[in-house]
């Protein structure tokens, strides 16, 4: 491949060409730097433009989980404080169970009765039995360690869980769900499970441990479904739902401790309006660089 | 018109007896320059019980530091520590460039880093090509600014790779140079005696990962031997992704056609390029590809994705680009075997023989040296400032490590005097000596 060109006049000299081979291009220095340099570059190609309402709006299901994980909490303080007792507790799980069968059956398109019975209806009581059965075993299980080492364990796993819970989707699918959950949404569940087996095991009785164990588990496990289920449902509805829940989880906290109060209200306050702000603030330093130096992707799907 | 002679010092983790793109380059550019009648000295760390100096062919001596290899080849980071013996070596053997090789070597920026703390001369040359997104990329593109803030020249292998090196370390492009790898085009040579046209050998040589594309190879072997039944593939190398291409062999009952050779050597490596009329490269990312060069030589016709710096590497008749999706590389594979009756071998081995050569790659490289050399040398404050714009953080540290660096130099100085250490004298080859004596009794 010739790339003198068969001029006659020495003034014309060949064009610059992007390759390697051949040796130095005559006429041109090795750092000669064409127009054509960093021609293939794409800034910016894969980022999302994002909106201030539309991020707030979003971060309302960050501070309905916080404040569902508020709620759990102060039920545990007014167990372990004896406010509530068990029967009291029995007919919260209870009602909690019923009303999330109903959201379910109201907002999920593709269910039907039949479904609900035969895989939520058996499964559910399966569960119970079990709870009931291993009850006497949570209720023994702490009690060689001390107090303040449960609460200090209790208070580290549930900001794990906090901090690693999959605030997008809910980590137990319904049936038919395709996507596998990630690693750290499984963490966060265990954690949050073996909180409550925590709290449980500083129980007095046995129907005690069982009624906690129910609560605790039906929130952890169902509640991120259920709220799921209602964003995909109506984001009004999602919208009404978490404010409510937001106002009653901040007054019964009011109830119980001003301090509390001012730091749930705080949190609530960073996480809707200060993180959204700081975000949209910090996008516009945002420089994805893309060019020819890239790994291809691949377009099938690959086996490890 | 009388060159000035160099002292250069090439300082890199990979050399022999390593295998690769990084060592080759280091030893051809090395024997090339020792021709043309610079000094050349080779600093790497020690190999198992390869450790302490060696000589290699044409004179070449190799310093082999006693440290262990860390991680991937990689001696452990030490920052300061390595001062002392990179001092006495400079020293010794009145080095007056230093030449460091490849971004991923942590011996060559602690080398460089020092060489300029002591006001050497420093060239630079980066092999490959990194992204920008994930956290390994991002803290090497930030050592790499740090190590390039300061640096006289760099050196690129391609024009891709200049795009690259210039968007990760901010570089002014005026101060890259593009000078790509050679061939040793004596050691592939194509076969006396050409394979027979009537079945037509497809040859695969690439360690078998995703990174080289062996998922690709899974689709498009069967698709070609049932489009085209005179095709036959040898697949030569070993990976974890081989298991796949034998269960691919074993479903679509392809054992006597697709041959599966298992790592090859380096010295066998051209024995198995000259049995075939075309080479596959499937990588799905590729700073040089060597690979391609060195079939080309053998006479093959080269089939490639278009990736990284693929298409600026050979003329558009010796090499097909395609895609890196199974239907276009089919396509692809097709028009080569088209193309195959219009390839001559030994005329293809002729223009590797022109397009690319080592001496030319020297050449090349002295003047990037000669332009090193014009550069003024700033004094310590204003060569050191420099690092404060690599980052309002990375920054302030980076010139602090500076400064360190230089008392720690001085105090040297003063604990172990630059006359203390002895001088190494210029050895003069037997060989060189011999040739005379011939020519003096003929």
């Amino acid at each position: 491949m010739d790339h003198h060109l068969a001029s006659d006049s020495p003034q014309v000299r060949p064009r610059w060409r992007k390759v390697a081979y051949g040796g130095m291009q005559p006429g041109f220095d090795d750092n000669h730097t064409d127009e054509s340099f960093l021609e293939g570059m794409v800034m910016n190609a894969n980022v999302v433009r994002r909106d201030m309402l539309k991020v707030m709006l979003d971060s309302v299901s960050i501070s309905e989980y916080l404040c569902i994980v508020a709620l759990v909490v102060l039920v545990w303080t007014y167990t372990l404080e004896s406010t509530i007792d068990e029967n009291r507790l029995l007919c919260i799980d209870v009602s909690l169970l019923v009303s999330g069968f109903l959201i379910l059956l109201f907002t999920r398109e593709k269910i039907s009765l039949s479904i609900l019975v035969h895989h939520y209806f058996l499964n559910i009581s399966f569960f119970i039995m079990g709870l009931y059965v291993l009850a006497p075993i949570y209720q023994t299980l702490t009690r060689s360690i001390s107090s303040d080492s449960i609460w200090a364990l209790t208070v580290s796993l549930l900001v794990i869980h906090l901090f690693l819970h999959d605030y997008s989707e809910s980590t137990v699918n319904a049936p038919g769900a395709l996507k596998n959950p990630a690693l750290t949404s499984c963490i966060s569940v265990n954690a949050s499970v073996v909180a409550s087996v925590f709290i449980a095991s500083r129980l007095p009785s046995r129907l005690h441990v069982f009624a906690i164990m129910l609560f605790s588990l039906q929130v952890f496990l169902f509640g991120p479904l259920v709220t799921c289920c209602i964003k995909k449902y109506s984001f009004r509805l999602h919208l009404c739902f978490s404010i409510s829940l937001m106002v009653v989880t901040l007054s019964f906290v009011y109830m119980l401790r001003c301090l509390l109060f001012v730091l749930l209200l705080s949190l609530l306050v960073f996480v809707n309006v200060v993180c959204p702000y700081w975000l949209i603030r910090i996008q516009e330093y945002k420089f994805e660089i893309n060019g020819p130096w890239d790994e291809a992707k691949l377009c099938f799907a690959i086996r490890d | 018109m009388d060159r000035k002679k160099y002292r250069i010092m090439m300082v890199s983790d990979f050399f022999y007896p390593n295998f690769g793109g990084v060592e080759n380059h280091i030893y051809y550019l090395s024997q090339c320059l020792l021709k043309l009648g610079h000094k050349v000295v080779v600093v790497t760390h020690a190999y198992g019980n390869r450790s302490g100096v060696r000589y290699m062919t044409g004179g070449l001596k190799v310093y082999y530091v006693p440290w262990r290899p860390f991680v991937m080849q990689n001696s452990f980071p030490t920052l300061f520590p390595s001062l002392p013996i990179i001092r006495t070596i400079l020293i010794r053997e009145r080095i007056t460039i230093v030449h460091g090789h490849q971004a991923f070597s942590t011996l060559c920026h602690e080398a460089l880093m020092h060489s300029r703390t002591m006001g050497y001369r420093v060239v630079f040359t980066d092999h490959s090509l990194y992204g920008f997104s994930d956290a390994g990329s991002i803290h090497m593109n930030k050592v790499l600014q740090f190590t390039l803030a300061d640096v006289s020249q760099a050196i690129c292998v391609l024009h891709t790779s200049k795009e690259n090196t210039v968007l990760r370390s901010g570089l002014p492009p005026e101060k890259v140079f593009v000078i790509p790898n050679a061939v040793d085009t004596a050691m592939f040579k194509p076969a006396v005696v050409q394979p027979s046209r009537s079945e037509i050998v497809i040859v695969v040589i690439s360690r078998l990962v995703y990174r080289k594309g062996a998922d690709l190879l899974v689709e498009v072997i069967p698709d070609v031997c049932r489009l085209h039944p005179n095709v036959r593939f040898i697949v030569g190398g070993d990976g974890p992704k081989r298991v796949w291409l034998e269960e691919m062999r074993e479903k679509h009952s392809l054992q006597d056609r697709v041959e599966m050779l298992g790592a090859v050597p380096h010295a066998q490596v051209r024995s198995v390029l000259i049995s075939g009329h075309i080479f596959l490269n499937s990588s799905l990312t590729e700073a040089f590809c060597i690979a391609i060069l060195e079939a080309a030589s053998c006479g093959l016709l080269t089939v490639s994705t278009r990736v990284g710096g693929v298409p600026e590497v050979l003329p558009d008749d010796m090499i097909i680009l395609a895609e890196p999706d199974p239907g276009d590389m089919v396509l692809a594979i097709e028009r080569a075997i088209s193309m195959l009756p219009k390839v001559d071998p030994q005329v293809m081995h002729h223009r590797m023989r022109e397009l690319y050569n080592w001496h030319d790659v020297a050449k090349r490289t002295e003047i990037v040296y000669d332009r090193t050399l014009k550069c003024p040398n700033q004094n310590l404050l204003v060569r050191v400032s420099r690092y404060l714009y690599c980052g309002v953080w990375a920054g302030k540290l980076f010139f602090v490590v500076m400064i360190v660096d230089f008392l720690f130099w001085r105090l040297l100085e003063l604990w172990q005097p630059a006359e203390d250490i002895e001088e190494m004298p210029d050895l003069t080859l037997p060989h060189i000596s011999n040739k005379e004596t011939l020519q003096k009794t003929e």
